[in-house]
């Protein structure tokens, strides 16, 4: 007789925000844990290692989520202002 | 507990019946938000579980910002194995502009009869306000997909 154990369902990340969007530190710490899991069941030193490797990850990602956030709305900005919206455009800057 | 994480019986049976089809060009698949206490719809609660099969309005959340009746379409991970285990997965989904609490949600097939997947207990309310609601699934891998056959 075969039995197979069927059906485990994972578990969700929620990530909410008030008033706008992610954060650029909640949208790196989500792609951190995406291209990282870290077992607890692993070995101290490994995990450890793991964690701090997966926080370097999530810095660099959160500098190039800010990075490209900023870069964005230079290039809106620019739109914007050659609409001749010059005050949008500044509000859009100081974001 | 109303809202309870599971997967649903009626899936596990269906999917000996051959009615979901999880593949990139398969069946159309959605994720609908639920509140416990006031949260929901006209202060329905949700009761969600191993029970459920199908989709249903009753504890669904609001419609706000982007989130409308029945919840966003899921962008399929086609299903794949690792070892002797079958998983497959979804991308994320984001709701923006919305305001929302919700306590669970419902993966449901909409393509069939919009047959109940599996229901996600989020273990407490989770709310935006204004903003974004983002669920973030797993890591499609063995160990962690969110949807896996052992």
């Amino acid at each position: 007789m075969f039995e197979v154990n069927v059906g485990t369902v994972g578990s969700v990340n929620i990530i909410t925000s008030e008033n706008g969007g992610l954060s650029n530190d909640q949208i790196a710490d989500m792609a951190a844990d995406k291209i990282m899991y870290i077992s607890d069941e692993a070995p101290e030193p490994i995990r450890l290692q793991a964690e701090a490797f997966k926080d370097r990850v999530r810095n660099l990602v959160q500098y190039y989520v800010e990075l490209a956030r900023k870069e964005e709305r230079a290039t809106i900005c620019a739109k914007v202002r050659e609409a001749g919206q010059h005050e949008l455009a500044k509000a859009i800057g100081r974001l | 507990m109303a809202i309870a994480q599971a997967m649903c019986t009626a899936f596990k049976q269906e999917l000996l019946l051959g009615t979901h089809n999880f593949a990139t060009n398969g069946n159309a698949f959605k994720l609908a938000l639920y509140a416990e206490g006031g949260g929901g719809k006209s202060s329905t609660t949700a009761t969600l579980g191993a029970a459920t099969t199908a989709y249903t309005t009753t504890g669904e959340v609001a419609n706000s910002g982007s989130y409308t009746a029945g919840g966003g379409a899921l962008t399929k991970v086609a299903p794949s194995t690792s070892g002797t285990t079958a998983f497959t997965d979804f991308a994320d989904i984001s709701f923006t502009t919305a305001t929302i609490t919700a306590m669970g949600a419902l993966i449901y097939n909409d393509t069939n009869s919009d047959k109940a997947v599996a229901v996600l207990d989020f273990s407490s309310n989770k709310t935006s306000t204004s903003g974004t609601f983002t669920v973030q699934f797993p890591t499609a891998d063995a160990s962690n997909a969110i949807i896996r056959i052992a």
